[in-house]
């Protein structure tokens, strides 16, 4: 018996847009709270389950019993709806996102992608953008002077941040030929290269932009808990509110998705070019996939719990005088380096050793400037008192 | 100087060193302690649950007169022994533990050596349910914690 086409489609809208984010959310909202807690020399959350693991259900437990306020002015049409357009667009763009390569069931070949679109990353920025409206909507709707300057911020941020990013992703395009996020690892497995490694400037701004786009530390301005009483999400409370929680953490999932599957080969194994680790290939592709994103993951979180907020001047000089002339002369850069050269990869790949050993020489001379600065400075000071 | 700045700048120098402090704390030794399962053992001076020994004690009521807030009642009278002679015998010896700040002055006073009355006995686990009853203590209790439920000596568990 084989089963309808349609069949397959509903059951992978049903897996991977609504419960992949389920279940990573709950994984991720656990792990945040322990690895912060490490990072800050704590345990973190460990009494609910084993080490802690069923904290998730017990926080969403504790949020649907909890009571559901609408502030007594507040427009409660919109302040109803901004949670749902929260979430909807992130979950949405999920259904572009390959998560491995086709895979046989039975007779059937099933792709792991509900769409292969054409114009799979247009498709991404265009939805990811909405989601801004559930922030600008909640913050405005709730009739609250810190929600409302919440809301604005965000979508001050998110106007700044999707320049550089489009940007960093059209020197991807360049390589890649294509705006199909299927197309691009296809392409990355044929060239045997993650599009990391001449994108390495283009890979920077994208994650930068990425959270700032997604509202995260240090670019929280949003939320910003300690000026804004945590900004747009303030008046909500109950399952509204984890609607907001859930977009924000599927916003984060799709943008480390995204990362994945452009710069960091998808579902390819680390180094496809180096035959002696070809042993790499038999593990499931979707896999490699999953360890990725949850790299990514683990930087957001590492990221959350090292850096301090921007002010909101400091957010704008970093996105407008740096990120986007950046963005710009990366696409110069990866232009000539496939123009100027024969073929399509041998370019790309003296770019990115260029880039490459630029960086770690640039780093290693400011370390050693950081390390000679220190030594006279405590050269010049008096010794603390001996004896 | 500027160039300087600059390097740091583009080399995100002081990224990295934020970003390698928290991941050194991510895998170092945690300071947290766990504390029904583990307890940290309190220091030599801490002052923590009274405790009495009424043999020790001359009667003196020294104890009750340091008191900064009058919280430690004692009452005695005059007995003959088997020699004939006279000794004080404690009527009672109530410590209102519930309205006590556990400034030690009364272990300060007290004479004898070593201390009849003193508080650093390690114990802190003392919560109750009601204050008059469980937080007044007479002789039995001050004497023997076995008559005082609510408090749990103090038992030495590893930190793990």
């Amino acid at each position: 018996m084989t089963l309808p086409p349609a069949f397959w489609t509903y059951l992978k809208v049903v897996l991977l847009v609504a419960l992949v984010p389920a279940i990573v959310g709950f994984v991720v909202v656990l792990a945040e709270r322990r690895l912060m807690g490490f990072m800050q020399a704590r345990l973190g959350p460990n009494r609910v389950g084993p080490q802690g693991t069923l904290q998730g259900l017990a926080d969403l437990l504790k949020l649907v019993t909890k009571e559901d306020i609408t502030p007594s002015r507040a427009e409660k049409a919109v302040h109803s709806l901004a949670p749902v357009l929260a979430v909807i667009p992130a979950l949405t763009a999920l259904s572009v996102i390959p998560f491995g390569p086709p895979v046989r069931v039975g007779r059937t070949v099933v792709p792991l992608w509900v769409a292969d679109v054409n114009i799979g990353l247009l498709f991404l920025l265009a939805i990811t953008s909405i989601g801004v409206y559930g922030i600008i909507l909640g913050g405005w709707s709730s009739n609250n002077k810190y929600s409302l300057l919440g809301g604005l911020r965000s979508a001050a941020q998110l106007v700044s941040y999707e320049v550089p990013m489009g940007l960093a992703l059209v020197s991807v395009l360049l390589m890649t030929r294509s705006l199909s996020l299927v197309q691009s690892v296809r392409r990355q497995e044929a060239m045997h290269l993650w599009f990391v490694f001449p994108g390495l400037l283009a890979f920077f701004i994208y994650f930068v932009a990425g959270v700032a786009e997604t509202n995260r530390n240090p670019f929280d301005l949003p939320e910003a808990e300690s000026e804004l009483v945590s900004g747009f999400n303030t008046e909500y409370s109950g399952v509204k509110f984890a609607f907001f929680f859930l977009g924000e953490y599927t916003a984060m999932i799709i943008i480390s998705c995204v990362a994945v599957t452009v710069f960091f080969g998808g579902w390819l194994p680390p180094f496809p070019n180096v035959k002696a680790l070809e042993f790499l290939w038999q593990v499931p592709p979707a896999l490699w996939f999953l360890a990725k994103v949850a790299a990514f993951l683990f930087a957001y979180i590492w990221f959350r719990s090292t850096f301090p907020r921007y002010r909101f001047d400091q957010l704008m000089a970093l996105g407008w005088k740096w990120l986007i002339p950046l963005a710009l002369t990366n696409i110069l850069l990866v232009a000539f380096a496939i123009l100027l050269t024969p073929g399509w990869t041998t370019g790309l790949v003296w770019l990115g050793w260029t880039l490459g050993v630029l960086f770690v020489l640039a780093y290693l001379a400011a370390k050693l400037r950081q390390k000679l600065a220190r030594r006279e400075r405590l050269a010049a000071e008096p010794h603390p008192v001996e004896g | 100087m500027a160039l300087k700045k600059w390097l740091d700048r583009i080399t995100l120098l002081d990224l990295f060193d934020g970003l390698s402090v928290t991941g050194r704390h991510l895998l170092k030794k945690k300071v947290t302690i766990e504390y029904p399962e583990q307890k940290k053992l309190p220091s030599d001076r801490f002052r923590g649950m009274f405790r009495l020994d009424e043999e020790r004690c001359i009667k003196c009521t020294l104890c009750a007169i340091e008191c900064p807030i009058n919280i430690i009642y004692i009452d005695w009278h005059n007995e003959k022994d088997e020699q004939n002679k006279s000794v004080k015998v404690l009527d009672r010896f109530d410590v209102d533990l519930k309205r006590c700040m556990f400034c030690q002055l009364c272990e300060e006073a007290c004479p004898t050596v070593p201390k009849s009355i003193w508080l650093t006995t390690k114990t802190y686990e003392m919560a109750a349910y009601d204050r008059n009853e469980s937080l007044y203590l007479d002789i039995r209790k001050l004497t023997d914690w076995r008559e005082a439920p609510n408090v749990k000596p103090f038992t030495v568990v590893e930190r793990g």
